[in-house]
């Protein structure tokens, strides 16, 4: 029963999430799960470890050029160049999470749009010869026919984003269950009181740091995969709040958020770029309402009444797990 | 070994450049102190002033009355985003203010490209006269703009040192509860502060649009540099930020000489080191939220 309950959830949502498919179109399905995969890591930074990550697009960036260019230079299998986006992404936070976890939380925002800023204009500017400027790295004849699944073909794709999305989330439900989630949760609410019951606090940090930014990673190789191609548009400093904002929108620290979040999101933003060019003034204005609209966000709201809603009384008694602001 | 020439003008350069990212960045370190709020859109500020700068000097042909203008377009503005916005969002997170500010800094730019549209707009030197130092031929506009940078800075500390409401604000900075408790309006206060802050930035894109081209883009090609300066200053202090302004300056400008893509990297690698040193900049105070 205990380990129903533990799948129930996962298994509807994703199942929802196929039936999403049926009702839209396919480049919006695609688009949607990996917008919410790269959104989770925001989410757990922001709603667990009481980080403002600003700079995602930096590591989203990371594993998109790291897979990228492994196309690009080296071989044409896609699995194996998805492998070497999220071993970029673990090498690039491997090396900016100690300097970073140590900084107070405004800072800690700051300099990671910083960084985001920074990767982008590496990208443009200076490392031209590796990621060819502004023109990008198409890489997208160079993707070799797998057999079970072949990532060149979009529906299948479909179906290797939404297995891998469904093991993302698995594992991000079975960290907030964990002694470490619980951990990530007292690091965000006192962490004095954490340190003085002997935990590392900034050990706690790294590992969380970590995990975020190399699933944002993975976001970002399953992007360079999907769009067969990669530009330093992907980090462009315009976008850089995106993953924030549908952490907002749909819930901060809830775990189907993002899911419900990536879905409005996106939704809006192509209805938005259908009526008008000025997609800038669009998103600032979005971003302004969400703000102003409330922290619970959309799946923060739902969730609760659905509770009440589909369970029983009895089951419906026990405590939701995870972050409430 | 770099030329003497190049380098006496390289310094110039830089320390022009570092003054109007002082101007910029100033008022981003006087709304965290005061209010602790993290306002990106005073990079907003900076675009309007230098596209205002642009249109009157178009109109008029007096550069001056343009960047005059600039700034005072630039305090309104900023005044009517405080009162519109900030008010409702003083007592959340820092989280809240950040976002809020790069969404109007995000639609203030789509707004700028409806207005001006999307080509970049030339602004003319209103000083072309040169002046001979050791030997190396320096527009006097870039000593201009240094100048301003200085008085801004000397009329920021009287105002803050000298003046009842500079000491009020200053108060505030350290103890918002303790000058509420005195009697002092504070919200009047943070409006003061949001406006000065906003007039300085637009002074910044008034007074560097005749050495650039006004693009819509602008706020956001300086967004690193303004994160640079007032994270290696320290969040909340003006003369971190006076400091950090100058050595960004620098360090871009005669990095430039050695090795122009890297140059703009450099500031990165000063920040990291400086966060590893002491992680709230170089004259930051270790002050957590108030």
């Amino acid at each position: 029963m205990n380990a129903f309950r533990w799948w129930r959830g996962l298994v509807s949502a994703f199942g929802l999430l196929y039936l999403l498919r049926l009702l839209l179109p396919l480049p919006f399905a695609n688009e949607v799960i990996i917008f919410s995969i790269y959104t989770i890591g925001c989410n757990f930074l922001l709603g667990h470890v009481g980080l403002i990550s600003f700079g995602q697009p930096a590591y989203l960036a990371v594993g998109a050029y790291a897979t990228a260019s492994y196309l690009y230079y080296f071989g044409t299998n896609p699995y194996v160049g998805i492998l070497m986006g999220v071993a970029g992404g673990l090498a690039a936070s491997l090396f900016v999470g100690p300097f970073f976890v140590r900084l107070r939380g405004d800072y800690f925002a700051l300099v990671n749009l910083a960084l985001a800023v920074i990767v982008f204009y590496l990208t443009q500017n200076v490392l031209v010869a590796i990621t060819h400027g502004d023109n990008g790295l198409l890489i997208v004849d160079r993707l070799s026919r797998t057999p079970v699944l072949d990532l060149s073909r979009p529906n299948q794709f479909f179906i290797f984003a939404l297995l891998i999305a469904f093991a993302v989330w698995a594992f991000y439900k079975y960290l907030d269950d964990s002694i470490y989630g619980a951990c990530c949760l007292a690091a965000k609410i006192n962490e004095n009181k954490l340190r003085f019951l002997g935990y590392d606090d900034r050990g706690i940090r790294l590992l969380a740091f970590v995990i975020a930014n190399t699933t944002t990673a993975l976001a970002g190789a399953m992007y360079a995969v999907y769009l067969g191609f990669v530009s330093p548009e992907i980090t462009s400093p315009a976008r850089a709040a995106d993953p924030l904002v549908v952490t907002i929108l749909g819930g901060v620290g809830t775990l189907y958020g993002p899911i419900v979040g990536a879905v409005v999101y996106t939704g809006m933003m192509d209805l938005a770029s259908k009526f008008m060019s000025n997609w800038e003034l669009i998103i600032g204005i979005v971003l302004v309402f969400v703000m102003l609209a409330g922290e619970k966000g959309i799946w923060g709201t739902l969730e609760p009444r659905l509770k009440r809603a589909l369970l029983s009384p009895a089951a419906g008694s026990r405590p939701i797990k995870g972050a409430s602001r | 070994m770099i030329d003497a020439h190049l380098l006496t003008s390289g310094i110039i350069f830089g320390l022009s450049l570092g003054s109007i990212f002082f101007l910029m960045t100033v008022g981003l370190s006087l709304c965290f102190g005061l209010m602790r709020i993290i306002s990106l859109d005073q990079l907003l500020y900076y675009s309007l002033g230098a596209y205002v700068t642009y249109s009157i000097s178009h109109a008029t042909s007096y550069v001056w009355l343009g960047v005059l203008a600039g700034a005072v377009v630039g305090g309104l503005a900023a005044f009517a985003v405080e009162r519109l916005l900030y008010r409702r969002i003083y007592e959340r997170d820092i989280t809240f203010s950040m976002i809020t500010s790069f969404g109007m800094l995000i639609a203030g730019i789509g707004a700028i490209k409806y207005i001006w549209g999307l080509t970049p707009r030339p602004v003319s030197v209103p000083i072309t006269a040169e002046v001979d130092i050791l030997g190396t031929l320096v527009p006097i506009y870039r000593l201009v703009i240094i100048g301003a940078a200085f008085v801004v800075y000397a009329g920021i500390w009287l105002f803050l040192n000298r003046t009842m409401v500079g000491k009020a604000i200053r108060a505030g900075i350290e103890n918002v509860e303790h000058v509420e408790g005195l009697g002092i309006n504070v919200y009047r206060l943070f409006a003061v502060t949001f406006i000065i802050a906003g007039t300085l930035s637009a002074l910044a894109g008034g007074l560097y649009a005749p050495l650039i081209m006004v693009d819509p883009q602008m706020g956001l090609d300086v967004l690193a540099f303004a994160f640079m300066v007032v994270i290696i200053g320290g969040l909340g202090s003006i003369k971190g930020t006076f400091v950090s302004a100058f050595l960004v300056g620098q360090v871009v400008s005669l990095g430039s000489l050695a090795y122009a893509p890297l140059a703009q990297m450099a500031p990165f690698a000063i920040m990291l080191v400086v966060l590893l040193v002491k992680p709230t900049g170089l004259y930051g105070s270790p002050l957590l939220k108030r």
